[in-house]
């Protein structure tokens, strides 16, 4: 399934999205600039940004195994972890001066401990990431990005302003803004850009200064919202699921005609769909009620599904979804239960859910094909 | 389905259960050792919680779900009747349909879903338990226990049952005891809203005074497992845990419990009488001692190699007694020891240095010669650590072997594979 999105922006995009280190990230190093990773989207990147940093979602796009990470881990963990680890043992997330953890899942969390034992990334540092998402959670999390502001500052010798972070909400509220533009242009009969090229945009911005992708985006909004959209389709899919990076993965879905509109994922909507308020008295707090209790929430949260179910279904009526596919790693207790909770209630609404475990590397193209295939022929498109 | 049938539905796999218990009663008493003294003791606790529970349900009265790390002290100050989510880890192994209900449970939730979990959340997805007042979650220390709070929501009877959860901070500072205590006083307001009991301090004072007692004898007992020979093994000994931290948590009839099983190893060691009479390997079991294993793997351990199970992840822990003299200084004290104390919480809840810590101090202590990480399939942030203990073995001078099992379902990996795992690694590192 292929778009007229031919774009400089686009090209710009793709390559963030199938690199490490993409020509971008080499030329801020190039230039002195220093590159924070981090895991999970519960890192808030605002206070990476407000501190001079470029903040880098941790990926393993480009391992090709786990070799070394074998010793330290156990077959019963995600390959995302594996595959990560693996690449730190490598050597190959050289290019970080610091990695931020958030005490996610189980085998994220476990990460730190290796990785600060194992790799000799300068600035290592894990946050504990709330269960719930009330109000003494949001205290509690202001908290602990407290601690990380004073961490970074110490560590790196810098000063994180209030100012500094009232620039920073406002910078990475343009870039939802204008994510959230493209997936207007999703909603459309036809769509000017697929799931696949979307996911590339969506990925690029975890590995582009902000004002960069901002700028790239708004080029690309620019080409894509005067085409026509003439993407041949059989139906509109949504995914749900965690940490999705690899657009291939869509490609191959898409190429048996299903298109992805929306999603809900870690790289989708969650990180964009809701903005920090610019208008709370303390940019801290603004960050902590955004992360924790206002945009949509992690499967690991407690007592938040009724929430995350309904993000579904206004997702299914706003972008007239047809089907929903739901990708899980395997092992990711988090997702067995929240796919099975979701597939249970969406399905006696009349909405078709596919349930797809998958590796964090693109693997067993022609079974995928083969269930996707058949869930089309099922939803009879 | 009619009220009265569904209840009927709920109360059967209790109700038999229960009956099973009862008939285990009866042959622990005819038995002659003190070991099965205990067990009957102790058995006899778990029918009459059972009785408890059936009764709430027929006469209307309110009683939660809950698990044993949620300060279950305060339950017993509150007169509240509780069961906790996780009784097939106790008895399911004993169950004619528990290989059938992994399976069922399995259709629900896939493979890699911790067993033991899997098959709770079958329960209430089926409806298969008995419907409580109000749940009392628990949100660590893995991710698996999270969920099984959200499969409430999957069913329509349970997902109006009124839950809470404390929410666990990661690390063990100051800051993270004043906000459990919040927590805590949360869920008390929450347990009185929902079942009309209610908290009195000075009840709460008792039973806390109670509880110390029984982490004092708790400790007692886990120092005369330090002897040489051990006096129990992988046995009723490592129930102890059960009785202080859960069922009889601040109820006297621990401490007469733990009074007999005090009584029988002290006299044992003093008689320099191991559970093995010739012991020649001490092991570190780090994980749950399960039942399921209880009948082949442990005792061919004990009888094949003087394999002897010294200590697991249950029996190791700080044991820290609580300040009574406030209500503040109370609830710090029910914070810290359900973060801190809490086994297998106490581990897996915060950073890796807490297993490693603990092989560092129980290797010493108890004279270990050996430490096994099960790799039971549920526990994935224990087994992405078995690179940091395998290199704090080395550097401490212990082997150790990482299995890869399934603690709850015996298919996962053969009893002769596992056998055999043990049987080569004890010649490779000349034990026994």
């Amino acid at each position: 399934m292929e778009t007229k999105v031919k774009s400089k922006a686009m090209q710009e995009f793709s390559e963030a999205a199938k690199t490490l280190v993409n020509p971008v990230v080499q030329d801020w190093r190039k230039q002195g600039g220093k590159v924070v990773g981090y895991f999970c989207s519960y890192v808030p990147e605002e206070i990476i940004t407000a501190a001079g940093f470029l903040p880098f979602r941790m990926r393993a796009t480009g391992s090709t195994g786990t070799e070394l990470a074998d010793a330290y881990l156990s077959s019963i963990n995600c390959s995302f972890t594996r595959h990560c680890f693996n690449m730190g043992l490598r050597g190959e997330y050289g290019f970080v001066e610091g990695v931020i953890w958030p005490s996610t899942c189980d085998h994220v969390r476990r990460i730190y401990d290796n990785w600060k034992r194992k790799v000799e990334t300068p600035f290592v540092h894990i946050m504990s990431l709330p269960k719930k998402t009330e109000e003494p959670q949001v205290g509690w999390y202001r908290d602990e990005m407290v601690n990380l502001k004073e961490a970074l500052e110490k560590h790196f010798g810098v000063k994180i302003t209030d100012e500094r972070l009232w620039e920073a909400i406002r910078l990475h509220n343009e870039t939802r803004r204008l994510q959230r533009q493209l997936y207007e242009l999703r909603k459309r009969k036809n769509p000017p850009i697929t799931g696949a090229e979307t996911l590339a945009v969506m990925v690029a911005g975890t590995a582009m200064p902000k004002e960069q992708y901002n700028q790239l985006l708004k080029e690309l909004l620019d080409e894509i919202s005067q085409l026509e959209g003439n993407i041949d389709y059989r139906a509109r899919l949504m995914i749900v699921g965690g940490i999705l990076d690899d657009p291939a993965y869509i490609e191959v879905i898409e190429s048996q005609g299903g298109l992805v509109v929306t999603d809900m994922t870690c790289f989708g909507t969650k990180i964009m769909w809701k903005d920090v308020d610019e208008g709370a008295g303390d940019p801290l707090t603004a960050l902590a009620q955004y992360y924790i209790a206002d945009r949509p929430s992690c499967a690991r949260m407690f007592g938040d599904y009724p929430r995350r179910a309904d993000f579904v279904r206004d997702m299914i009526r706003e972008f007239k979804v047809d089907g929903i596919i739901g990708e899980r790693l395997i092992f990711c207790d988090l997702w067995t239960v929240e796919h099975y909770m979701l597939d249970k209630d969406l399905k006696a609404e009349g909405i078709p859910y596919l349930k797809l475990d998958r590796e964090y590397l693109l693997g067993g193209i022609g079974q995928l094909r083969t269930r996707v295939q058949a869930f089309l022929e099922t939803m009879r498109r | 389905m009619t009220k009265k049938e569904l209840q009927r539905k709920r109360l059967e796999k209790f109700i038999q259960e229960r009956d099973m218990l009862h008939t285990m009663i009866q042959a622990f008493t005819q038995s002659p050792t003190a070991e099965d003294q205990l067990y009957a003791g102790l058995t006899k606790v778990y029918v009459d919680h059972h009785n408890e529970i059936i009764r709430c349900v027929e006469e209307g009265k309110p009683f939660i779900a809950s698990y044993f790390a949620c300060a279950p002290e305060i339950y017993t100050a509150m007169d509240l009747p509780w069961y906790t989510f996780l009784t097939p880890a106790f008895t399911g192994a004993l169950s004619p349909t528990l290989e059938d209900e992994i399976d069922a449970s399995e259709k629900l939730f896939g493979k890699d879903l911790c067993t033991i979990l899997r098959i709770a959340g079958y329960y209430i997805d089926e409806d298969l338990a008995p419907l409580p007042t109000a749940i009392i979650g628990l949100l660590h220390p893995c991710d698996g226990t999270t969920v099984l709070h959200q499969i409430i929501e999957s069913n329509e009877n349970w997902r109006k049952v009124p839950q809470f959860a404390c929410d666990p901070p990661y690390w063990e500072d100051e800051r993270s005891i004043d906000y459990y205590v919040g927590e805590l006083k949360r869920m008390v307001s929450f347990l009185e809203e929902h079942t009309g009991h209610r908290l009195d301090m000075d009840r709460l004072r008792e039973v806390i005074e109670v509880s110390n007692k029984e982490y004092e004898l708790w400790i007692e007992y886990n120092e005369l497992r330090r002897a040489i020979p051990c006096p129990h093994g992988y046995g009723v000994g490592m129930q102890a845990f059960g009785v202080v931290a859960s069922y009889l948590a601040g109820d006297p009839r621990g401490i007469d419990w733990l009074k007999i099983l005090i009584g029988d190893a002290e006299k044992l060691v003093r008689e320099k009488r191991g559970k093995v009479p010739n012991e020649r390997i001490r092991l570190f079991w780090f994980d749950v001692v399960s039942l399921g294993w209880s009948f082949d793997l442990f005792p061919w351990l004990e009888q094949e190699w003087g394999a002897v199970i010294v200590m697991d992840m249950f029996g190791y822990t700080p044991y820290t007694l609580i300040d009574t003299s406030s209500e503040d200084a109370m609830f710090r004290g029910l914070a810290k020891r359900a973060l801190f104390d809490v086994p297998m919480i106490r581990q897996a809840r915060g950073v890796a240095d807490n297993f490693l810590a603990d092989i560092r101090r129980v290797v010493k202590d108890y004279k270990i010669n050996c430490v096994v990480w099960p790799g039971h399939m549920g526990h994935k942030d224990g087994s992405a650590n078995i690179g940091m203990m395998r290199e704090t073995c080395r550097e401490i001078g212990v082997p150790f072997l990482h299995i890869g099992l399934d603690l709850f379902d015996k298919r996962y990996t053969a009893i002769d594979e596992i056998k055999d795992k043990f049987s080569q690694f004890f010649t490779a590192m000349g034990l026994g």
